[in-house]
């Protein structure tokens, strides 16, 4: 508790930061595990920040426990972002995971990361930003398929997304993303509540 | 005498842009006989950075991938041939990608990938958790491995049967618990460890291992950058 009051003065000390890392590396493995089912079915493709998300939260929810300080999910999601972009992603899925981050953080910030529903909220907003790929190819169709062809991404894959995509799927992809996120992240506080503050895992 | 020249073939640099050179190239591909030659310069380039057996697996099974892409597209007709195309078309995006990053994170070591990122002046509260990322990832699957064999002893089957018949939140308990458990012990053993081999020291970083550019990064980056440059405007 005594961390607490002077936690503007001390900034991340080296513990936060290789607990972010380590952290970062099982966020990353969950959010494959979770999305690799989806990507290789282009009807499925949409699904798969659903999937992502339904993993990830207890890990989020652990991480942002045991370093409740600014710029942790920001440091979270620049990496998997650039992890992401070093594997070939589509430019909007990385952009999104850092700018979703970064305003995740603030999210939970406001409750000084202490609180249960922000924390999940700000987990919720941290998934939106897997689905970046998606808005921008309902806002601009054509210009994201000539893109993804251009990237090298085949005309067929391209023409069975489209032939299965219509107007209420992005409603369905964020609230699914949204609705997978709030389990799991109900799933996580549980977890959190049960197991990890009982064990003093979480300071 | 052989080690030192592992270590220094390439500065963890130039890797970097190499991988931005591949990551690049890769999403630009003209055609699939461009990413084969793509995928033959990534292998080159890992011999000669010594991993010569991993190199050269790593391209047989693109050049696998590769026939078997060309037998899909010549044989094959309808929904199953999309569905494999699509397949197919991802591991294709992600596969040079992957080579390359697998090649940098098995020939560099953390010593010289931190100090060459102080070089380029990378913020180090970013730089930080991304070593230890990096350097976790291994671990994770060891970890995995005990678990699933604790998971056996307990009568909890660890796959997807195992999810389905049992209660679903007792098996998802059984998997995320330990790991976070070791991960967190991990955390406090590995800030420790690093702390008291001062990574708070204020002052710059220095490294055994002399990190300068030299003839043959020039020259491989040249052939990186011919080869993007040839795939965009040829």
């Amino acid at each position: 508790m005594t961390n607490q009051t002077n936690l503007k003065k001390e900034g991340r000390t080296v513990k936060d930061l290789v607990t972010t890392g380590i952290f970062t590396a099982l966020f990353f493995i969950f959010t494959i595990i979770g999305g690799l089912p989806f990507a290789p079915n282009p009807v499925l493709i949409f699904y798969m920040p659903i999937g992502s998300a339904l993993l990830c939260g207890p890990i989020f929810l652990l991480l942002v426990a045991k370093v409740p300080k600014r710029w942790t999910v920001t440091t979270l999601g620049i990496i998997v972002g650039l992890i992401f972009f070093a594997t070939g992603m589509h430019w909007a899925m990385d952009l999104g995971y850092i700018v979703m981050g970064f305003i995740a953080d603030l999210v939970g910030g406001m409750k000084k990361y202490r609180s249960v529903k922000m924390n999940v909220l700000s987990y919720v907003l941290f998934c939106l930003g897997a689905t970046g790929t998606y808005i921008v190819f309902f806002l601009n169709p054509a210009g994201w398929i000539s893109t993804m062809v251009k990237n090298g991404t085949e005309q067929s894959y391209i023409d069975a997304m489209t032939a299965s995509a219509s107007d209420w799927m992005l409603a369905v992809i964020l609230l699914g993303t949204a609705a997978a996120a709030i389990v799991s992240g109900w799933i996580g506080a549980t977890l959190l509540k049960k197991q990890f503050e009982r064990a003093g895992i979480t300071p | 005498m052989k080690r030192t020249l592992q270590q220094r073939f390439l500065d963890p640099r130039t890797k970097l842009f190499l991988l931005l050179m591949v990551i690049l190239s890769t999403s630009m591909a003209p055609s699939l006989s461009y990413e084969l030659c793509l995928v033959a310069l990534i292998a080159v380039t890992g011999i000669l950075c010594g991993r010569i057996y991993e190199s050269l697996l790593a391209a047989a099974v693109y050049g696998a991938f590769y026939w078997l892409t060309i037998l899909v597209l010549g044989v094959m007709h309808g929904g199953l041939q999309t569905t494999m195309i699509a397949f197919l078309g991802l591991v294709h995006k992600v596969y040079p990608c992957g080579m390359m990053a697998g090649i940098i994170i098995y020939t560099t070591k953390v010593t010289e990938f931190m100090s060459a990122m102080c070089r380029i002046y990378a913020p180090k509260k970013l730089v930080i958790p991304f070593a230890v990322m990096l350097r976790y990832l291994p671990a994770v699957r060891e970890d995995w491995c005990f678990i699933k064999d604790a998971m056996r002893l307990r009568n909890v089957s660890p796959n997807l049967a195992g999810l389905i018949f049992h209660p679903a939140v007792v098996t998802m308990e059984c998997v995320y618990v330990p790991l976070m458990m070791s991960a967190s012990k991990t955390a406090d053993e590995l800030s420790m460890a690093a702390v008291t081999r001062g990574i708070e020291n204020p002052a710059s970083r220095t490294c055994l291992t002399q990190l300068q550019f030299r003839l043959s990064d020039v020259l491989t980056a040249v052939c990186f950058f011919v080869w993007f440059a040839v795939g965009r405007f040829w």
